[in-house]
């Protein structure tokens, strides 16, 4: 596995490398846009990590020019107050995102999430099993701990919609795009409703999710096991 | 005296004069009509004179500068002799008894214009030098509030560089417990700095001039659930009891703000009660509010601290006994974001412990489920 950082803060590139090393990965380096760029095409790697305040380019755009030419997954890395660049950054095409400061396992449970969907981005599994929850997306069933949980419509297309890609962040945008179509109002009210009614037929608690995880201001993920 | 006034103030505009200029046509028009009507009930002079001298302080008051009111006034006295005294229609100044009364009425009316003028002017003097004071007063607060800061951020510092150095300077003679007991060090200390740096950014997303923030409606489980999650991946030992209503309940808000105020009152909880039992969290409506609970089961607020408590860096030079850091900051900057949704936070002490309240306003709608 090889992986390309595109990050200019040096003990943050030095310190991501020693872990993916650790994790058996191959890295590549660069402090700006146009190097990570050109290690991108040259190097073909397995992952991108990319951070968003590059010094030289607007980490959208080397999003949008990777995108031109690999689906090879994208990792943003951002800071906590750069939510609508993440957010930007995901439905430009990024996979997931990292918020600064990360620990070491979040690091490679990310990364490996990334991967897992880019290499079975063709033949998709046709259920869906996390803890007492079971999904059969061929059936359209849903179960918890044996019981069938009864959605509507709406409902079901959404938690099959996040089961499929379980472990990613679905942005607000995607979810409303996915469902209602295009021409939905920028409003995301009915999204939210009908995820609370989601929540009350899934959770035990809903302020204590277990399945569907809300980030603020960002989307959904859903668990993945 | 009156000179660095005339000195300091600049040409009046065009649009000024042109203003000044209609109020003074308007006043002397309506006196003169008043004063014909009174002419033709009573033909007496003096209360005619008396209203004109009433235009002409109304003209003072409410244009600028002297000018107006003078030229209105010697305006008032010309007219009145030209008009209003025998031989009508014709200026004549050497009546019996009458250039006194002019020149007496010249007198009071510049006198009274000149000062309204200069009223005018003491007031706005006041008004500025009040607005300086103000500015100085917030400077020395937010002069304050850095000190207290600095403070808050050397301390940590000064442990984090102190243990890294001794770490890499005796490398050789620590076994391995020393040395995972400095880098724990390091990392505790760490995660202190960004707790602190992060509640200091959340400021910046509060509008300065307005102090108020961009809400939004947001579900409040989603929000409880992602402050729990965040605050269970930073003290990964601690328990919370949550509890919230069952229907569906939007408040409008800044999730991030409010988010971060939930974290800031969990920690402090496990930080300060001194004890192991879990935290509870729980939510109730009432009167149009959300009540938001965060109940610790330990030694509780001092009575002398409960007052002071969410001033932050005013209470800093007296905190002794609670070593942990100040979590004063946290406290200030979680009045400061409640205040901002126009919501009020306070804290008291149970039996069992402490309970930080705080109540945000329901929105219009709030979906039932």
């Amino acid at each position: 596995m090889t992986a390309v950082i595109i990050e200019d803060e040096k003990n943050i590139c030095s310190f991501i490398e020693t872990v993916l090393a650790d994790g058996a990965y191959k890295t590549f380096t660069a402090a700006t846009g146009t190097d990570g760029l050109s290690l991108i095409a040259s190097r073909c790697p397995d992952i991108i990590l990319l951070d968003l305040g590059l010094p030289d380019m607007d980490g959208m755009d080397i999003i949008k020019k990777v995108r031109q030419f690999t689906h090879t997954p994208v990792i943003v890395i951002s800071a906590r107050t750069q939510e609508a660049e993440k957010v930007a950054a995901l439905d430009c095409g990024a996979d997931d995102y990292l918020t600064k400061p990360f620990g070491t396992s979040e690091l490679l449970a990310r990364i490996r999430t990334a991967l897992r969907h880019s290499q079975r981005s063709g033949a998709a599994s046709s259920v869906y099993s996390c803890g007492g929850l079971v999904i059969d997306f061929e059936k359209r069933r849903i179960a918890l701990d044996g019981q069938e949980i009864h959605l509507t419509q709406i409902e079901y297309k959404l938690v099959s919609l996040l089961a499929r890609q379980a472990g990613k962040v679905l942005t607000y945008d995607y979810l409303m795009q996915q469902i209602w179509g295009p021409y939905n109002d920028s409003n995301n009210q009915i999204l939210r409703v009908n995820m609370a009614h989601i929540r009350r037929k899934l959770e035990k608690n809903p302020a204590e999710p277990e399945y569907i995880f809300t980030e603020i201001g960002v989307g959904y993920r859903m668990r993945e096991e | 005296m009156m000179i660095p006034f005339k000195t300091k103030r600049p040409f009046l505009s065009r649009q000024a004069l042109l203003r000044n200029f209609m109020i003074t046509v308007i006043g002397l028009m309506i006196a003169t009509l008043l004063s014909a009507v009174f002419f033709l009930l009573s033909h007496n002079t003096a209360n005619i004179a008396i209203i004109y001298v009433l235009a002409v302080v109304i003209i003072a008051q409410n244009t600028e500068g002297y000018g107006c009111g003078i030229v209105a006034s010697l305006f008032s006295v010309a007219f009145i002799n030209f008009v209003f005294t025998y031989p009508y229609m014709e200026l004549n100044f050497i009546l019996d008894g009458y250039p006194v009364t002019f020149l007496g009425m010249t007198i009071i009316s510049s006198l009274s214009s000149t000062l309204t003028t200069h009223l005018k002017e003491e007031i706005q003097l006041s008004n500025e030098r009040e607005h300086m004071l103000m500015e100085a007063e917030k400077e020395k607060m937010r002069a304050n509030l850095l000190r207290a800061i600095s403070h808050d951020l050397r301390t940590p510092l000064t442990s984090i560089i102190g243990t890294s150095v001794s770490y890499l300077e005796q490398a050789d003679r620590l076994d391995e417990s020393q040395k995972t007991h400095l880098v724990k060090a390091i990392a505790e200390d760490a995660q202190w700095l960004l707790n602190m740096v992060e509640n200091l950014l959340s400021v910046t997303r509060i509008n300065d001039q307005t102090a108020s923030v961009n809400t939004a409606l947001e579900p409040l489980e989603e929000v409880v659930s992602s402050a729990l999650q965040r605050f269970y991946k930073r003290m990964p030992g601690a328990k919370v009891q949550v509890s919230i209503p069952e229907e569906l309940i939007m408040l409008p808000m800044d999730a991030t703000l409010i988010e971060q105020v939930l974290i800031n009152l969990l920690e402090n909880a496990v930080y300060h009660s001194g004890s192991q039992s879990p935290t509870s969290l729980s939510v109730d409506t009432d009167g149009g509010f959300a009540h938001f609970h965060v109940r610790d089961h330990g030694s509780g607020i001092s009575p002398d601290r409960l007052d002071t408590l969410f001033d932050g860096y005013t209470s800093m030079q007296n905190h002794s006994s609670d070593s942990h850091k100040g979590m004063g900051i946290g406290l200030s900057i979680c009045k400061t974001i409640i205040n901002a949704h126009h919501g009020q936070i306070s804290a008291r002490n149970h039996p069992d412990g402490a309970e930080f309240i705080f109540s945000l306003p329901l929105g219009e709608n709030t979906y039932g489920s």
